[in-house]
């Protein structure tokens, strides 16, 4: 593990964050009330369903909420102990910058096809770096050398479309490299990836935190993704976290009904199963959510309790659950 | 699930006294697609051809899950919609309960094409936005039947409940559904016609993780009950473990390697196949796979390598990889792949 001896303070630290969306049809809780620290060089996973708000988290910490329908309502985003509600606006544009930086949900397209890769990296370098271009462009080479691409001088007036799916991945994991950020938000970075590529741009990823040191928000819905890179797990149902947990903790021993359930829900490559056990019903609507736990009424345990939302449950050392059922065994957490 | 229908005993295709093919409910043999590529705007030159699909041949057999697994471009789509007779092949023959599908009769060819029916990717994409969903189950039904209105209302309702949805969803439109509601309405459309074959084609990956596993297992129920044949076509490893009895791997148009599932997962024998189960993210955090990181990109499928079309990102590859294509050698029970690393066996097609 990464974070065997936690610094104190965390390089990112949201408490009780709250986005909602008034819209016609009410108001939908898109993240209802999460906590979470991010400590550096750490990588935590959110996974979730679609809907289930975990986007809405990247954008609230990154003050991008879609304005007027959103408003962040409540909680508080410390990111090395500024709050980044009570930010300006510049302050913000200045963090977003070079402190967090959101990659791509799709790294193949996200370069724009009619500049050269040198002018892209250039115009990043710029925001951060003033100076002649020539030193600029000097950085810029740097940069893709340290992502492993062959001769950079040249590669950097190449276009887009003049280089492989792979070469364009690591021009990609270059620029967000560029600004040396603490906190990289990956959201949903490899969905639309073939198996072989998805394990390559994987890896550069790690290369990228190896190198810069940067913390790593992983926003999935895949399980497996999780456990190939995640230090931390949340893990994210109808706006709420459900369960928090260290990676080994949480695949050993999960503890939420709904992460249970997820879990048995995966086929898994190793062994033939012969029976899937699928959970039945649907993801609820944010807009109509039922009162108390959001999962009860697709839950084998669902009881009356679960008609009041539980609080989270501290049932070891850094795992936390939202479940009823260990109302009588742990703990409250803070 | 109530899938003890009143439909269920009229669903055989072969209940009107048809004389049923022993063996194989479909199959292929050399299939080929090239598509040409042209050069130039004014005077159109033949610069070569993409070879989709080069050479495969692939038995279904009744009531089983044939899959196809490789990466994007690697044929398995074209294949699929060369079953579904959208796409000519360029060479080969297409075989459906032992007859030549590109030699069809008038009247036999509507047949083949309400016996064969496919399920697509994206469910927000595949119905359409402004029917009901009783016009989209049934439009299958009116193209290829004369059935009254009350006998399609009926059975548009029968299928319904067949694929876990009440009959009066009947009235609503496509975006009153979930994802997983909506894959069920095209697997309800599909099996409208009472096919005998289904072509699958990425069926769950556009939906959400906690709804795949129901999908999966309606589609394993409903070939169970009706004796249906599958060609899955899938990039998730895990999910085409569970599905399938037969598993084809392609690259780059050729099927490299083909066996059981599970002699197919748990010793795979050709490099490709490996790397690509290397690369299939694992279901624990301890269960980390040994990674094989393959070298350079998928060459293009204009100008594929000589010999094996692997051999370029091969870590084991051979002087005679470059020149000659292997052929299929048996590597276990009903296994074998298209490697000259194995010994050549005197079968030529198990």
């Amino acid at each position: 593990m990464v974070n065997g001896n936690r610094p104190d303070e965390p390089l990112l630290r949201v408490e009780d964050l709250r986005t909602y969306f008034y819209t016609r049809s009410g108001v939908v809780k898109a993240v209802d009330g999460i906590s979470f620290d991010l400590h550096p060089g750490e990588t935590l996973g959110i996974v979730g369903e679609s809907g289930s708000g975990k986007s809405m988290t990247a954008w609230s910490i990154l003050g991008l909420v879609p304005k007027p329908a959103g408003r962040i309502v409540g909680g508080r985003i410390l990111y090395k102990g500024q709050n980044l509600l009570e930010a300006s606006a510049s302050e913000m544009r200045q963090v977003r910058g070079s402190g967090i930086c959101m990659v791509m949900q799709d790294p193949l397209t996200s370069l724009n096809p009619v500049f050269t890769i040198g002018n892209q990296l250039i115009e990043s370098l710029h925001m951060e770096f003033k100076g002649p271009t020539a030193k600029l462009r000097k950085m810029a080479a740097e940069l893709l050398a340290k992502v492993s691409i062959p001769s950079p001088e040249t590669r950097l007036d190449a276009f887009p479309h003049e280089l492989s799916g792979g070469m364009r991945q690591r021009v990609v994991g270059a620029i967000a490299m560029s600004r040396s950020p603490n906190v990289l938000i990956a959201d949903e970075p490899t969905t639309s990836l073939d198996a072989t590529v998805q394990l390559q741009y994987l890896n550069l990823l790690k290369e990228i935190q190896e190198t810069t040191g940067a913390a790593i928000i992983f926003i999935t819905h895949d399980l497996g993704i999780v456990a190939r890179m995640c230090d931390r797990v949340a893990v994210m149902y109808a706006g709420r976290f459900v369960e928090q947990a260290d990676v080994m903790a949480l695949f050993d021993s999960p503890s939420h009904p709904y992460t249970q359930a997820l879990m048995r829900s995966v086929p898994d490559l190793d062994e033939d199963v012969s029976h899937l056990p699928s959970i039945e019903g649907q993801p609820p609507s944010l807009d109509d959510l039922p009162p108390g736990c959001a999962f009860a009424p697709r839950c084998e345990y669902a009881s009356e309790e679960c008609e009041v939302y539980p609080p989270s449950f501290a049932i070891a050392n850094g795992h936390i659950s939202s479940c009823w059922r260990h109302s009588g065994e742990y703990s409250v957490a803070d | 699930m109530n899938i003890r229908s009143p439909i269920n005993a009229e669903l055989d295709f072969d209940a009107g006294g048809k004389p049923e093919y022993n063996g194989a409910l479909a199959h292929a043999e050399g299939l080929r697609k090239f598509y040409p590529v042209t050069k130039g705007r004014l005077l159109r030159k033949s610069a070569g051809s993409v070879k989709a699909v080069d050479g495969i041949s692939i038995t279904i057999a009744k009531g089983q899950t044939y899959s196809l697994v490789g990466e994007s471009g690697c044929g398995k789509t074209t294949t699929a919609r060369m079953f579904l007779m959208v796409e000519k092949p360029t060479a080969g023959e297409v075989y459906f309960r032992g007859k030549n599908i590109h030699k069809l009769s008038r009247e036999e060819r509507r047949e083949y094409r309400a016996s064969v029916q496919a399920v697509f990717q994206d469910p927000w994409s595949s119905l359409n936005p402004r029917m009901r969903v009783e016009s989209i189950i049934a439009e299958p039904m009116v193209t290829h039947w004369r059935l009254s209105k009350a006998e399609l209302r009926a059975r548009v309702a029968d299928l319904l409940e067949v694929v876990g949805l009440h009959p009066y969803h009947a009235q609503h439109y496509p975006h009153e559904f979930s994802g997983g509601q909506r894959q069920r309405i095209a697997i309800a459309r599909a099996l409208s016609t009472r096919p005998s074959l289904m072509v699958l084609d990425e069926p769950v990956s556009a939906l959400d993780v906690s709804i795949r596993a129901q999908i999966l297992n309606l589609l394993r129920e409903l070939q169970q009950d009706y004796g249906l044949s599958y060609l899955l076509i899938a990039h998730n490893l895990a999910t085409v473990r569970y599905m399938s009895h037969r598993v084809g791997v392609m690259y780059l148009g050729k099927i490299v390697e083909e066996g059981p599932p599970s002699s197919l997962f748990s010793d795979p024998k050709h490099p490709y196949t490996r790397a690509l189960i290397s690369a299939a993210l694992p279901a624990h955090p301890r269960k980390q796979r040994e990674e094989i990181v393959l070298r350079g990109e998928v060459p293009s499928s204009i100008d594929p390598p000589l010999g094996c079309p692997f051999h370029p990102r091969c870590p084991m590859a051979m002087v005679e990889c470059s020149t000659e294509y292997p052929t299929e050698r048996t590597v276990a029970d009903r296994h074998w792949t298209s490697c000259h690393l194995y010994p050549a066996s005197d079968n030529t097609s198990a």
